[in-house]
């Protein structure tokens, strides 16, 4: 080991290297590198700005840049922006960085962060910490790199200068330097602990960049780190929080939106022993003790008068979708168009013929595993917080509780924890759980661990909403699809999910409108126009946004137009994508993958096909269903599916995601309705909403294809064209197509019987 | 006050006989392994061995566990290295993990009784425990792999 003189002292933020200035002016358009593929690659100065703030040398640590810092005890910190709720990646994004950094992943701490802060934020999510949309890997996997390349080089700076040997003489190893002329070597750590920083670094270039195939975690399937603790009972979740002095809290909550509690009789709740307060909160009737049990005793004694007065008092879930189907058919209603290619109206006017179809969706239920809570503590002056919860976005989480509070973000500390399971009902900018313990907290002086029960999980869910959608394809003389219309009748989702973001994204509703696009086929003519309707429910993000009902419409169309043109709806489909290589990779991996028309398929049975994709990522899938005609109830006996998200980091997992996100949809289509009388949600807990249990699950063929593309994400991948494969494989076996989800043996049986 | 042996050692609570079991054991013992997840025995997120059999704590009055043995997830091994355990990280079992408590106390229980479980036995045991993230397909192939010893 070289022996050097630290030339800082102690205490000392040193001259940055390289001034954020200097970096921006040296990187203005693009910096090249090589992607993870080993393709030459073009990364926005954007993405690269972000992660090179000037770099901080203090007396115990050196941080390059914003995301990473390291230790003389060679220990590694990469800040991590997102949540984690099982789809990995906690472990996989930071793992990027230990990539490129090329240090030991057992010396990484991930430090999940905390609070708002926009230099780390999802560009997706309005630059806020945001863990939605499948997007974690596909925003952060180019910012990972690019800091973990930039984080060596200057470590490899600070070598070869201070032993005057050349940069490109030097070569890393699980976080040592080596120099193999000198038969050198020193510790990352010891980099930090002993050298001075050098004062200019090179623009990145290609070779700083390690090649994919020296690659010790992206492709290798490491074990997430999170996986351990949730075998062993030790993982922590919000409903795990203790904190010192806190009481339990259970809510009943309006059983109707925008209701107020009139009149409460507590006196029976508040003899009950261990229950210490009942508090009229006018939307909810908190009921505080000194154990769950007392809460949950004290609930069931409550009288509670509420105000009947609300519009939503009127909501009947079979009208809404009488009203929807109304709206979507009636074409003199019009509505913002999310989506435009061509001229739509002109195509379909001169178009030789037409056809259409309406289709329909009810609302369904996140079902998180982990019912929803929160623990808060509010000081006395009502204006500062501590929060524990587990979120989907750690910024809105502090805007909303601030927003509450009536106080200013830097007064709000969250804790945010695992989920148990988020799928969308945590992304909200006013998550009522983390409410509800605020304002208890607040009123009482002391820490309130607020659980919900499963009922009021459900009663006051958020759900899928329910939609109406009305198709219209146009051919030309010889039968090509020239033009098609989609009309999605819904409610905006974003105005109640969160409001800042509405006023950015307005009129286009991202959450109730993905999927209508269809820009995987080649249509000349295509226009998804979002026809307005009243919220007749609560509505929010449910896993897989619009598209798992926007594609049921579309794919279960595409096959209606296969059997107008009288073709093989698998063949249509590749003609349809002919000019996009990666979705007729995965349909002709699929057709291979299921002998799609050349396997001889089982007396009772048949198959259907559908694509779906989520953002940038692609899938499709083949299922093999038989029916009960008795019953309406549908089996799914077997499920091909492929999916393909660009540079894979961690294959097994994207390939555990695939399978989760079939079986979530499965679910959904064949189990899952919320329905709603006189504003009232109908269900309660599973046994009225049942979800779909392990001897429900079919022989899952799922294969995730290795790309060199971007990556995109794979937590809603395949979910969408589960109902359409299903609903497909249904007229194929009946000869009847049935327009609607869910599939639920009742309904089908009725649908069939029509 | 309820008196009785949880992973091996005697406790005493001071909770009425008809207190769930689930909220003894994660509030009142700290034990925060053991799930709730509907309250209502459907889901499972709250299997424990009550004398070795699963029982639905959510459901279940801790007057009838006196005097006898519980045994919750942090109870089923003493290095966290029970062949059930050892499977479901080698099959990267949990997503979210929230139910997997419940489900690894379930499967433990088959496997006690049944060491070396088909699948449509491993599927007719296991169909009472939920798993939101789908995570079934794995669950089924971790228990294989700990009836085989080759975790």
């Amino acid at each position: 080991m070289t022996t050097l003189h630290k030339s800082k002292s102690s205490e000392q933020t040193t001259t940055p290297a390289l001034t954020r200035r200097d970096f921006l002016n040296r990187s203005a358009g693009v910096t090249f590198m090589i992607g993870a593929g080993g393709v030459i690659s073009a990364c926005s100065s954007e993405d690269a700005a972000t992660s090179t703030a000037p770099p901080v040398v203090s007396s115990n640590s050196y941080t390059p840049n914003i995301w990473v810092t390291i230790f003389p005890d060679n220990t590694v910190e990469i800040k991590y922006s997102g949540t984690e709720m099982g789809q990995g990646s906690s472990t996989h994004t930071p793992m990027i960085l230990a990539e490129y950094l090329d240090v030991d992943w057992q010396n990484v701490k991930v430090d999940t962060m905390t609070t708002h802060d926009q230099r780390y934020g999802n560009p997706f999510f309005q630059n806020n910490l945001y863990t939605a949309g499948s997007t974690m890997i596909m925003v952060f996997s180019e910012k990972m790199k690019v800091a973990g390349v930039q984080a060596r080089k200057f470590l490899l700076y600070a070598v070869a200068e201070d032993w005057g040997v050349p940069v490109n003489e030097l070569t890393t190893d699980l976080g040592v330097v080596s120099h193999a002329a000198s038969a050198r070597t020193i510790s990352y750590g010891d980099i930090v602990a002993t050298l001075s920083l050098p004062t200019e670094v090179a623009e990145l270039e290609e070779s700083d960049y390690i090649p994919a195939a020296e690659f010790r975690y992206i492709g290798k399937d490491l074990i997430r780190d999170d996986v351990a603790d949730k075998s062993t009972g030790k993982a922590h979740y919000g409903m795990d929080v203790q904190v010192e002095g806190m009481s339990y809290a259970a809510v009943v909550r309006a059983p109707v939106e925008d209701e107020t509690a009139l009149s409460v009789d507590d006196a029976e709740a508040l003899a009950v022993q261990g229950v210490t307060n009942i508090i009229n909160m006018g939307h909810m009737i908190a009921i505080v003790g000194d154990s769950v049990e007392a809460t949950k005793w004290g609930k069931a004694k409550l009288n509670i008068s509420w105000s009947e007065t609300s519009r939503f008092r009127q909501s009947e879930s079979q009208a809404t979708l009488e009203q929807y189907k109304k709206a979507a058919t009636d074409l003199t209603i019009s509505g913002p168009v999310w989506n435009e290619t061509g001229d739509v109206k002109q195509a379909l006017d001169s178009a030789d013929q037409i056809v259409d179809a309406l289709y329909t969706s009810e609302p369904v239920y996140h079902a998180q595993m982990e019912p929803l809570n929160a623990t808060a503590h509010v000081a006395d002056d009502g204006l500062s917080a501590e929060i524990w919860v587990g979120t989907q976005t750690q910024s809105l989480s502090v805007l909303g509780a601030a927003e509450t509070l009536g106080t200013t973000i830097d007064k709000i500390t969250l804790h945010p924890l695992t989920m148990g399971g988020g799928f969308g009902r945590r992304s909200t900018l006013h998550q009522q759980y983390i409410d509800d313990a605020l304002l208890i907290s607040r009123a009482l002086k002391r820490p309130i661990k607020v659980i919900w029960s499963r009922e009021d999980d459900m009663e006051s869910g958020l759900f899928r909403t329910a939609t109406a959608q009305y198709m219209r394809a146009g051919f030309d003389a010889d039968g090509n699809l020239t033009a098609m219309h989609h009309r999605v009748s819904a409610p905006n989702n974003l105005p109640t999910m969160n409001p800042l973001r509405w006023a950015d994204a307005a009129p286009k509703d991202v959450i109730t409108m993905l999927g209508s696009e269809s820009t995987t086929y080649d249509i000349p003519n295509h226009q998804a126009e979002h026809v307005v309707q009243e919220r007749e429910a609560r509505v929010c993000a449910w896993r897989g946004v619009g598209t798992s009902y926007t594609k049921f419409a579309v794919e279960c169309f595409i096959d209606e137009l296969a059997e107008h043109l009288e073709l093989d709806p698998m063949e249509y489909r590749l003609q349809l994508c002919h000019n996009n290589s990666r979705m007729s990779n995965v349909l002709n991996e699929l057709k291979a993958m299921s002998a799609w028309g050349e396997a001889t398929v089982p007396e009772g049975r048949a198959r259907g096909v559908a694509i779906s994709g989520y953002s940038r990522s692609l899938s499709a899938g083949v299922v093999e269903i038989s029916l009960e005609p008795s019953t309406g109830k549908i089996t799914v006996h077997k499920v091909w599916a492929v999916g393909e998200a660009g540079l894979i980091v961690a294959p097994k997992n994207a390939t555990a995601q695939l399978e989760g996100n079939i079986i979530f949809g499965l679910s959904s289509v064949l189990r899952e309705r919320i329905t709603i009388e006189a504003g009232v949600v109908q269900q309660a807990n599973f046994n009225t909403y049942p979800i779909l249990r392990m001897s429900e699950v079919p022989e899952l063929d799922c294969k995730v294809l290795l790309t060199e593309h971007p990556s995109s994400g794979c937590g809603e991948l395949g979910l969408a064209m589960i109902g359409p494969a299903i609903a497909n494989a249904l007229v194929d076996l009946t000869g009847k197509r049935i327009r609607h989800l869910p599939l639920t043996p009742e309904i089908v049986k009725a649908k069939l019987n029509a | 006050m309820a008196s009785f042996k949880i992973n091996g050692e005697q406790v005493d609570v001071d909770v009425s006989p008809e207190t769930p079991l689930l909220w003894v054991i994660r509030e009142h013992l700290k034990l925060t392994g053991t799930k709730f997840g509907c309250g209502l025995a459907q889901c499972g997120a709250c299997n424990v061995h009550l004398n070795g059999d699963v029982i639905y704590a959510c459901v279940s009055p801790v007057s009838i566990v006196e005097g006898q043995e519980v045994t919750t997830i942090e109870g089923l091994s003493e290095d966290d290295d029970h062949p059930l355990q050892k499977a479901w990280i080698a099959e990267e079992v949990p997503q979210c993990g929230y139910c997997q408590s419940g489900q690894i106390m379930r499967a433990a229980n088959l496997l006690e009784n049944n060491s070396d479980p088909s699948r449509e036995e491993i599927v007719a045991h296991m169909n009472t425990n939920l798993c939101r993230c789908g995570t079934y397909p794995r669950i089924v192939k971790a228990i294989q792999l700990a009836a085989k010893g080759e975790a």
